[in-house]
């Protein structure tokens, strides 16, 4: 079973491979390939790491909505970015993306800071807290 | 070189462990299963064998899977970038490679791990019109779609152990928890703020999405401008003729005048683009079948429609029996009531049930039958 699902992978990679050989661009593939890698492992990662050091002391709730602004920021950054925008044809890229984006940001913060209210006066009328004052 | 042989060792959060990478990597599994099914689905519906005949129904399937492919597609960045912070500490594992069956491991990790990240960059900026790469983007995103995939099955044998102990096992700790709420948060979010671009009871959420539906001439988005396709200097030309040739007893030459007094019918159909929007519009024109009829051509024929276009990838397109026998497919002369526009294909364009949009050719001027 094992060796079925790695003749079967190492199949598929090899086809991915030969299809890339023949029919596209192997030196540029191969710069965009290793490049997302490197700018990944080399620049994305020790940015966020770094970031994340920085907001250690930061509450649950502000670190969250750091990791979903984050996130959706990247998802969208080509788009956010613009800049296929092309002139004969304005119903591409039609929205002013930055401020959209600035409002999902801001947003989704004051959801964060909803729940993270929330949370609090529901520990202050809980009875753990009662507990917790009267020992 | 100490530094590095423990830095593996030095990450410290919490929040990673065996069980969060194993739900995150579960989701990845899902999530690019689809996306290499629908992806498939959609090169082999504008490259189909010359034996396969799709059928024209359901008319928004093409629709479905293409929207699943593209606002899955941008929800799965959330989950990888998650998954692979998750799992970082292990690309400085010490020592690096342990033997030939370990490197092979880790070779098979790095080409899914840059894989799946070339897939992702690569088709959300392909989606944004941003081609800044030298390669073609649908042979480089198709074949690479192979080696992610592949490797993504020689990752899974051998992760299978770790993953079947925590597939079913709740996650105790509160904090790692509350990590892989805010993962999903993110996902939803992101295609929160995109699925609106098709899915049209969302539209008004889709703020970040490269499309509005409800944007462009006449108030529906346009891929190729007539000023792109190099044709806006002979839109309305008096000497255009609408021919149908090839296999046929009688071949047609029509005016424009001859198309407007045919019998015409109106259709309810979506434009779906394979960038992933998708919008539906009311046509009206001439059914395909009748005119096919009119000019004596076998029901079993296949079609090729030519555009006024003069080059370009997309100038024509094939058109399959169970396409063109549809009654729904139409070469149409009006959108939503109204003449096309030029960049909507005037005179005339296709329109057919679960198409993608960019074979939905327009500025018809031939119909080769064959």
């Amino acid at each position: 079973m094992r060796w079925l699902g790695y003749a079967f992978g190492g199949a598929l990679v090899a086809l991915g491979f030969a299809g890339l050989l023949m029919d596209s661009d192997p030196p540029g593939w191969a710069l965009w390939f290793g490049g997302v890698l490197i700018a990944h492992d080399a620049v994305l990662v020790p940015a966020v790491l770094l970031a994340g050091v920085l907001v250690a002391r930061a509450g649950a709730a502000l670190r969250a909505w750091l990791i979903v602004a984050g996130l959706v920021t990247l998802a969208t950054l080509p788009t956010v970015l613009a800049l296929g925008r092309r002139a004969d044809n304005p119903s591409i890229l039609p929205h002013d993306y930055a401020l959209n984006l600035l409002i999902v940001l801001a947003g989704t913060g004051l959801v964060a800071a909803v729940i993270r209210l929330a949370g609090r006066l529901a520990y202050r009328r809980s009875p753990e807290r009662s507990r917790e004052r009267s020992q | 070189m100490m530094f590095i042989q423990t830095l593996s060792a030095r990450f410290t959060s919490r929040l990673r462990s065996e069980q969060v990478s194993a739900r995150l990597g579960m989701w990845l599994g899902i999530s690019f299963t689809l996306a290499f099914a629908t992806g498939l689905f959609s090169h082999f519906t504008q490259h189909p064998p010359a034996w396969l005949l799709w059928p024209s129904r359901p008319v928004n399937l093409y629709r479905v899977t293409q929207g699943l492919h593209v606002i899955g597609g941008i929800a799965t960045v959330p989950l990888l970038l998650a998954k692979l912070w998750a799992v970082y500490p292990k690309l400085w594992q010490w020592p690096p490679l342990r033997s030939a069956g370990h490197a092979a491991e880790r070779l098979f990790v790095l080409l899914l791990v840059a894989g799946a990240l070339f897939q992702l960059v690569t088709g959300l900026m392909n989606i944004a019109y941003d081609y800044a790469w030298p390669f073609g983007f649908i042979q480089a995103h198709y074949w690479t779609a192979f080696i992610v995939y592949g490797a993504l099955v020689v990752h899974i044998v051998n992760e299978w152990a770790k993953l079947r102990r925590h597939l079913w096992t709740r996650v105790q700790d509160p904090d790692r928890r509350r990590f892989l709420y805010t993962i999903a948060a993110a996902c939803g979010v992101a295609a929160l703020v995109t699925a609106g671009e098709t899915v049209a009871p969302l539209g008004r959420l889709a703020v970040l999405a490269p499309r509005n539906p409800r944007i462009g001439s006449q108030g529906v988005p346009v891929n190729r401008s007539a000023l792109a396709a190099g044709i806006a200097g002979i839109i309305g030309d008096p000497g255009y003729r609408l021919v149908v040739t090839g296999a046929v007893r009688t071949p047609l030459s029509l005016t424009y005048a001859d198309l407007v007094r045919l019998p015409q019918h109106t259709v309810s159909l979506p434009i779906s683009c394979v960038e992933g929007w998708s919008v539906e519009c009311e046509w009206t024109g001439i059914r395909l079948r009748d005119l096919i009829a009119q000019a004596g051509g076998s029901p079993e024929a296949f079609l090729t429609v030519e555009s006024l276009e003069q080059s370009g990838y997309y100038r024509g397109s094939e058109i399959r029996p169970p396409h063109w026998n549809d009654p729904l497919t139409l070469l149409a002369l009006k959108i939503n009531g109204r003449t096309l526009d030029a960049d909507h294909g005037y005179p005339v364009r296709l329109i057919a049930p679960n198409r993608p949009g960019v074979m939905q050719t327009k500025w018809v001027t031939k119909v080769r039958v064959s």
